[in-house]
C-alpha cells in the first residue's frame, strides 16, 4: 500500500543520505560580497570537481546568522561583525574569524540625463534625510527625487548610514529595494532618481555622482581618497584547516587569480592598497 | 423607466459581463506575450560564433572542424580592428600633457568596448571569469554593444531646469583623421563576417548548468531543483491528503469535533504562503533541525503543508462524486466497508482525485515564499537524489526573484530571466491543462 | 445501519488476515479480533487526518510562541500607533501603522480592481454565455489562476513599472476615457429618463432629450478635463501601489469569479423564471433577485479575494517600492508602499534570531497578525457561505 512504499523510500532516503560524503560548502550572507563569493565558487568548482558550494544571497545579517548556528561555512558579510553577533558566536562555540577579501566604495548614483555631476555627504545625507525634496534645491532640474535605498539587512545599508547618514534615520519615503543590481536598476529606470550600490554594480546605464569632488573608481577606493568606501569580509567558524577547502576558497583572494576575478568584478583587490 | 432604456441597461449589464471577461482574456495574453516572446528568446536566437566556441569549449558540443574553419573566417575579419587599435598606439603623437591624457582616455574606452564586443585581445592571457572569455554571443546583443561603439551617449544639460536631453556623438569625430577613425565604419560594415550570426535553437537551455553566475549556460540545476521540491512535496500531501479525504466523507460523521477538524483545515488552507515560511523556518529547520541548513525536504515539507488542503478538498469532492449505486452495489457483495473503499470507490474516484493532485503540483512549483527560508539558495550544483534531504538547491521561482532583482548584470541577462519565467509558467500551464483534459475525459465519462 | 457495520468489520478483517478467505463465521475470537482492527484502522485514518488539522495549531503555537516576545519587549502602543519603521536604526523603532496601511491600501485597491469585475464575469458566466463559450472562458479563467506569483511580479517589475513610468499618464487618461465615456452616456440616458419620468405633459420627450443632453455635455467637459490634467501627470515611480494592486487584482479575479458563480448557481431557476415573468430584463432579474439572493455566497467570495490579496508577497515585494510611509493623500496610489508580507520577505534576512533581538520578533508579530485576519476572514467566509447554503436549500 502506499504508506508501505513510503516508508521504504523514506528509510532508503536515511540510509543513502548518512552515508553521503561529499565535500560540500555553504555560503550566505551579502548581496554586496555575493558576486565575488559566486565568481569564486564557481572558479573553484571548475578546478576542483567533487566540491559543491552553494551561495545565498540573503543579506549580511543573515550570513553571520547562519554563521552562528553553523548553517553556513563562509559568511559574506559588506560590514564588520556587530558585538551583538560576535557575543552570541562565542556563546554557540563558533569563533568568527574574519578574512578581508576587497575593498569597496559605495557610489552614489543618478540617472545620466540627470544635470547633477556631484555632491558633498552633507547633500546627500539631507535628500535621505528628507529633508531636501527636490532636484530644485540642489541646482538641478524641478523634479522631486525619489530616494531609492538598499535594504535595513543589508550591509551597503549599514555602511551608508555609518558614513553618510551619521545613524541619523532616513525619511519615510525612501524606497527600498532588496539588492545593488535592483538600486541600480532602478535609478537606470527613473529619471528622477537617486540611489547607491557598491562600486561593482556600476554600468554606462547609470551615472555615479562625485562625492565631496572625488569620483568613485578603483583608484580613489584604493587610495583611501573616497570618503565611502569600505572593507568586504568573509568569516569563517575559527581558522580553516591549512590545505584543505574551505582554506583555499578564503584565501582564493590573495592568489593573483583571485585577484584578477575581484578587479574584473570591479571591487579592488585587498593588495592595491 | 421607458422600455427603451430598461433595455439599454439590460444590453449594457451584458456588455459589462463581456467586458470582464474579455478583460480577464486580455490581461492574460498581455502577461503572457512578454512571457512567451521573450522567453523563447532564451532558447532561440541568432548566436554568434561566440556562441558555438563557448559550447565547444565548455559543453564539448558542435563539429569541432567546423568551428575551427569559422574561427580561422572570423580571426580573418576581425584582424583590421586589431591592427587598426595597434597602429592607433603606434601612432607618433605630438600634443600636450592633457590632451595626451584625454586621448589615451577614449582610446581606453573604444579599447574596452571593442573587448566586451569581441572578446579579449589577442596575444593578451586569457580572463579568468568566463564572461570576459568570450565576446557577445547573441547577436541581438552584439548589435546593442556596436550601437554603443559607434556613438558616444552624452547628455545636454544646457536648461538646468529640465532633465538633460540625450544625444549621440559619433565616436568617430573623436580620431577624426587619426588610424582609428575607419575603425567605427569598419566594424560596422563588417559585423556580420566578425560574428557570423545564425539561428541557433538552444534547447539544452533546459539541462545545462549555468555559466559563470548566469552570464552563459542553461537553468538545469534550477529545473531540477523545482522538480525535486515540487515531487517531494507531492510525495509527501498525496498519502496524507487522500487519506485525510477518505477519513472525511467515508468514516466521520458529522460531530462537533469533525466539524472542528474540517474547519482547521479550511484554515490551513487560507494561511499567507510567507507564513508558512516562517513556520517551516522555525518548526523544520530551528525546532525539529531536520537538517544542517536549508534543505530541499525542509522546503517540500513546507510546500506539502502549504498544498495540503487542496489536494484534501479536491479529494474530497472526488470521492464525494462516486455514485452512491457503486458503494451499494460493492457492499452488497459482501466486501467490507475499508475494501469498497479501497477496490471500488478510489479507483473510481482516481481521475478526479489525479486531478487534483496535477494542480496543487502546479501550485507547488510556482510557489516562491515558502522555499525562501527553507530550501531556495542561488548559486548551486544539480543535485543527487539523496542529496536533497540535507542540501538546498536554487528553484526556478526563486532565481527568477534573485536574478530579477538581485544580480549585478540584471539586463544583459533578461533573456536568462525570461527564459526561467517562460520555463516555469509552461511547467505549471503543462500541469493545468493535463488537469482541464482530465476533467473533461471524467465528465465525458460521468455522462456517458 | 448495523448490519452495514458489522460487514465493516469483517470487511477490515478479511483485508487483515492477509488475503486468506475470510470466513463469514463468526467466532468469538474472531469478532473480538475485527473490533479491535477496525479501532486501530479508524484511529490510524483519524490520526493522519488530524495531523494535517494539527499544522494550523503547529503554524500557530510557533508564529505566536516567536511574536510575543516582541510585544513584551516593546508593549503594543508602538507597533499599531507609530507609522516610524527604522528596525535597524539606534534606537530602533518598530511602528507598523504605515506597513499596516500600505497592505489594507494595496488590498482595497485589488477589491476595487477584482470584486466589479469578478461579479460581472460571474453572472457572464452562470447566465449570459451560452455552454460552448462558458466551456472556453473557463480555462482563461483557470491559467489566470495557475500562473505563479513570481511570474506576475516579475512582469509588474519588468514590464508593468518601466510602462507606468514612462507613459502612466497616458495610459490612465485612456482608461478613463474608456470607461467613463459609456459610463457617462448610460447614466446621462438613465438620469434623463429618470428625470422626466415624473413629469406629465406633451414636452416630456423634449425635456428628456434636452437633460440628457446637457448632462452628456457637462460629463464630456469633466472628463475632458480630467484626461488632460492626467495625461500630463507624470508618474515619478512605477513600482507604487497602483501597479501592485492592479496585478494583485487580477490575481484576485479567479478566486473570485469562481466562488461568486458557485453562488449564483446555487440560487434556483424558480427565483429567476419568477422574476422573468413578472416581465423584468435580465439586467433587473440579476441586480434585484438574484443578487441579493446569493448576496451571502458574493460576500464569501470578495473575503477570499481580499485574503487572497492580503497574503500575496512575490508581487508585493518585487514592485510595491516597498516605502515604509503612508502616502499623501492616503488615496494616492501612485506613491511606493509597503506591505506586511514583503517586509517580513524582505527584513529575515537581518532577522538574527540569535540574539533574540525585538527585529527578528516583529517580523512573527507580523505573520501573527496575517495570521489572525486570514484566520478569522477565512471563518467569516466559512460561516457566510454555511448560512447561504442553509438559505437556499431552504427555499
Amino acid at each position: 500500500m502506499n504508506w508501505k512504499l513510503l516508508s521504504i523510500i523514506g528509510l532508503s532516503f536515511v540510509l543513502i543520505g548518512s552515508a553521503v560524503a561529499d565535500e560540500r560548502i555553504a555560503i550566505d550572507g551579502s548581496t554586496t560580497v555575493g558576486p565575488i563569493a559566486k565568481a569564486f565558487s564557481e572558479y573553484y568548482m571548475e578546478q576542483n570537481p567533487g566540491v559543491n558550494i552553494t551561495v545565498s544571497e540573503s543579506g549580511s545579517g543573515n550570513g553571520a546568522k547562519s554563521l552562528i548556528n553553523g548553517t553556513c561555512d563562509i559568511a559574506d558579510m559588506s560590514r564588520f561583525m556587530k558585538d551583538k553577533e560576535f557575543n552570541a558566536a562565542v556563546e554557540a562555540g563558533v569563533f568568527p574569524v574574519a578574512h578581508v577579501v576587497a575593498m569597496d566604495g559605495i557610489a552614489v548614483l543618478v540617472h545620466p540625463s540627470n544635470p547633477i555631476s556631484g555632491l558633498s555627504v552633507e547633500q546627500v545625507r539631507d535628500i535621505y534625510l528628507g529633508t531636501v525634496t527636490n532636484w530644485k534645491e540642489l541646482g538641478g532640474p524641478n523634479k522631486k527625487i525619489i530616494a531609492i535605498s538598499r535594504d535595513t539587512n543589508s550591509g551597503t545599508y549599514e555602511t551608508f548610514a555609518k558614513l553618510v547618514m551619521n545613524k541619523q534615520k532616513m525619511a519615510a519615503s525612501v524606497e527600498y529595494v532588496g539588492s545593488n543590481g535592483g538600486a541600480r536598476q532602478r535609478v537606470q529606470t527613473t529619471p528622477a532618481a537617486i540611489g547607491y550600490v557598491g562600486l561593482g554594480f556600476i554600468d554606462h546605464t547609470v551615472k555615479p555622482l562625485k562625492i565631496n569632488g572625488i569620483e568613485p573608481t578603483m583608484l580613489t577606493v584604493s587610495s583611501g581618497t573616497y570618503p565611502i568606501s569600505r572593507p568586504l569580509f568573509m568569516f569563517t567558524n575559527g581558522y580553516p584547516e591549512l590545505g584543505g577547502h574551505l582554506h583555499a576558497l578564503v584565501t582564493l583572494h590573495l592568489s593573483p587569480n583571485g585577484q584578477e576575478i575581484i578587479e574584473a568584478i570591479g571591487f579592488v583587490p585587498v593588495t592595491s592598497y | 423607466m421607458r422600455l427603451r432604456t430598461r433595455k439599454l441597461l439590460d444590453r449594457s449589464f451584458s456588455g459589462l459581463g463581456f467586458l470582464s471577461i474579455g478583460f480577464m482574456a486580455a490581461s492574460l495574453l498581455v502577461i503572457l506575450a512578454p512571457i512567451f516572446g521573450r522567453g523563447m528568446g532564451a532558447a532561440v536566437f541568432q548566436g554568434t560564433i561566440e556562441h558555438r566556441r563557448l559550447m565547444m569549449e565548455k559543453f564539448h558540443r558542435g563539429d569541432r572542424d567546423m568551428i575551427e574553419a569559422e574561427l580561422d573566417q572570423v580571426r580573418a575579419a576581425r584582424a583590421p580592428v586589431y591592427d587598426m587599435i595597434a597602429a592607433f598606439k603606434e601612432e607618433p603623437q605630438r600634443l600636450s600633457f592633457g590632451d595626451r591624457i584625454q586621448r589615451r582616455k577614449s582610446m581606453r574606452e573604444v579599447e574596452d568596448l571593442v573587448v566586451e564586443l569581441l572578446g579579449p585581445l589577442p596575444g593578451k592571457k586569457r580572463p579568468i571569469l568566463i564572461r570576459d572569455q568570450y565576446g557577445e554571443t547573441r547577436w541581438d546583443q552584439a548589435k546593442v554593444k556596436l550601437g554603443r561603439l559607434l556613438y558616444i551617449e552624452e547628455y545636454d544639460y544646457s536648461d538646468r531646469a529640465q532633465m538633460g536631453r540625450k544625444i549621440l556623438v559619433p565616436r568617430e569625430q573623436k580620431f577624426r583623421g587619426t588610424s582609428l577613425q575607419p575603425l567605427f565604419a569598419y566594424v560596422e560594415e563588417n559585423m556580420e563576417q566578425m560574428f557570423l550570426p545564425r539561428t541557433t535553437f538552444y534547447w539544452r537551455f533546459l539541462f545545462d548548468r549555468s555559466l559563470d553566475a548566469h552570464f552563459f549556460g542553461g537553468i538545469g540545476p534550477e529545473v531540477l531543483g523545482t522538480l525535486y521540491l515540487t515531487i517531494m512535496a507531492m510525495i509527501f500531501a498525496i498519502p496524507m491528503g487522500i487519506i485525510a479525504a477518505i477519513y472525511l466523507v467515508e468514516y466521520a460523521g458529522d460531530s462537533s469535533g469533525i466539524q472542528l477538524l474540517r474547519t482547521c483545515i479550511s484554515s490551513l488552507a487560507g494561511v499567507p504562503s510567507i507564513v508558512f515560511g516562517l513556520f517551516g523556518l522555525a518548526f523544520f529547520l530551528n525546532t525539529l533541525s531536520i537538517s544542517e541548513s536549508k534543505s530541499v525536504l525542509a522546503g517540500s515539507l513546507t510546500l506539502a503543508l502549504l498544498v495540503l488542503p487542496t489536494v484534501i478538498r479536491a479529494s474530497e469532492e472526488a470521492i464525494r462524486a462516486v455514485p452512491h449505486t457503486y458503494r451499494e452495489a460493492a457492499l452488497s457483495l459482501g466486501a467490507g466497508k475499508w475494501w469498497t473503499v479501497v477496490t471500488v470507490i478510489l479507483p473510481a474516484a482516481l481521475p478526479g482525485i489525479l486531478t487534483s493532485i496535477v494542480i496543487s503540483m502546479g501550485r507547488a512549483a510556482g510557489e516562491t515564499a515558502p522555499i525562501i527560508f527553507t530550501a531556495a539558495v542561488s548559486v548551486g550544483q544539480p543535485l543527487k537524489f539523496w542529496e536533497t534531504i540535507s542540501q538546498p538547491t536554487p528553484a526556478l521561482s526563486w532565481n527568477i526573484y534573485n536574478l530579477a532583482t538581485e544580480h549585478e548584470a540584471v539586463d544583459e541577462i533578461r533573456h536568462i530571466q525570461y527564459g526561467m519565467v517562460l520555463t516555469l509558467v509552461l511547467l505549471v500551464l503543462l500541469l493545468n491543462i493535463t488537469a482541464i483534459v482530465l476533467r473533461a475525459r471524467i465528465s465525458k465519462k460521468l455522462r456517458g | 445501519m448495523r448490519l452495514l457495520e458489522q460487514e465493516d468489520r469483517a470487511g477490515i478483517w478479511s483485508r487483515t488476515s492477509g488475503g486468506r478467505k475470510a470466513s463469514l463465521l463468526l467466532s468469538k475470537s474472531a469478532g473480538r479480533h475485527k473490533r479491535r482492527a477496525s479501532i486501530i484502522g479508524h484511529g490510524f485514518l483519524l490520526t493522519i487526518t488530524s495531523l494535517s488539522a494539527v499544522a494550523i495549531l503547529f503554524i500557530f503555537y510557533f508564529i505566536f510562541r516567536d511574536a510575543l516576545p516582541f510585544f513584551q519587549l516593546r508593549g503594543l502602543t508602538e507597533f499599531f500607533s507609530s507609522s516610524r519603521w527604522y528596525p535597524s536604526g539606534e534606537p530602533s523603532e518598530f511602528g507598523a501603522l504605515a506597513i499596516f496601511a500600505g497592505s489594507g491600501l494595496v488590498t482595497l485597491g485589488a477589491v476595487m480592481v477584482s470584486v466589479p469585475l469578478g461579479i460581472a464575469a460571474s453572472i457572464c458566466l452562470s447566465d449570459v454565455l451560452p455552454f460552448h463559450l462558458r466551456q472556453m472562458a473557463k480555462p482563461v479563467i483557470e491559467i489566470l489562476a495557475a500562473i505563479p506569483s513570481v511570474a506576475y511580479g516579475f512582469f509588474a517589475l519588468v514590464v508593468l513599472a518601466p510602462m507606468l513610468q514612462e507613459q502612466g499618464g497616458q495610459i490612465l487618461s485612456i482608461v478613463v476615457y474608456v470607461v467613463g465615456l459609456p459610463l457617462l452616456f448610460l447614466g446621462a440616458t438613465v438620469l434623463g429618463d429618470l428625470f422626466s419620468q415624473r413629469l406629465a405633459g406633451t414636452h416630456r420627450g423634449l425635456i428628456r432629450i434636452s437633460t440628457t443632453a446637457l448632462l452628456v455635455g457637462l460629463g464630456l467637459l469633466a472628463l475632458a478635463l480630467l484626461g488632460r490634467r492626467l495625461t500630463g501627470l507624470e508618474i515619478s515611480s512605477g513600482t507604487n501601489a497602483l501597479n501592485v494592486s492592479l496585478i494583485l487584482g487580477i490575481m484576485a479575479l479567479p478566486t473570485v469569479v469562481s466562488v461568486s458563480e458557485d453562488a449564483l448557481q446555487a440560487v434556483g431557476r424558480e427565483l429567476r423564471e419568477g422574476s422573468y415573468a413578472l416581465g423584468a430584463t435580465r439586467a433587473e432579474t440579476m441586480m434585484k433577485v438574484v443578487l441579493p439572493a446569493a448576496s451571502s455566497g458574493i460576500l464569501a467570495a470578495v473575503i477570499l479575494g481580499v485574503m487572497r490579496a492580503i497574503g500575496e508577497t512575490m508581487v508585493v515585494w518585487m514592485a510595491s517600492g516597498n516605502a515604509a510611509q503612508i502616502p499623501h493623500p492616503w488615496y494616492n496610489y501612485l506613491e511606493p508602499i509597503r506591505t506586511l508580507t514583503a517586509t517580513i520577505a524582505g527584513d529575515m534576512g537581518e532577522a538574527d534570531h540569535v540574539t533574540g533581538s525585538a527585529r527578528y520578533h516583529v517580523l512573527f508579530a507580523m505573520a501573527a497578525c496575517l495570521l489572525l485576519i486570514s484566520f478569522f476572514s477565512n471563518l467569516a467566509s466559512e460561516t457566510v457561505r454555511r448560512r447561504a447554503m442553509r438559505k437556499t436549500q431552504g427555499t
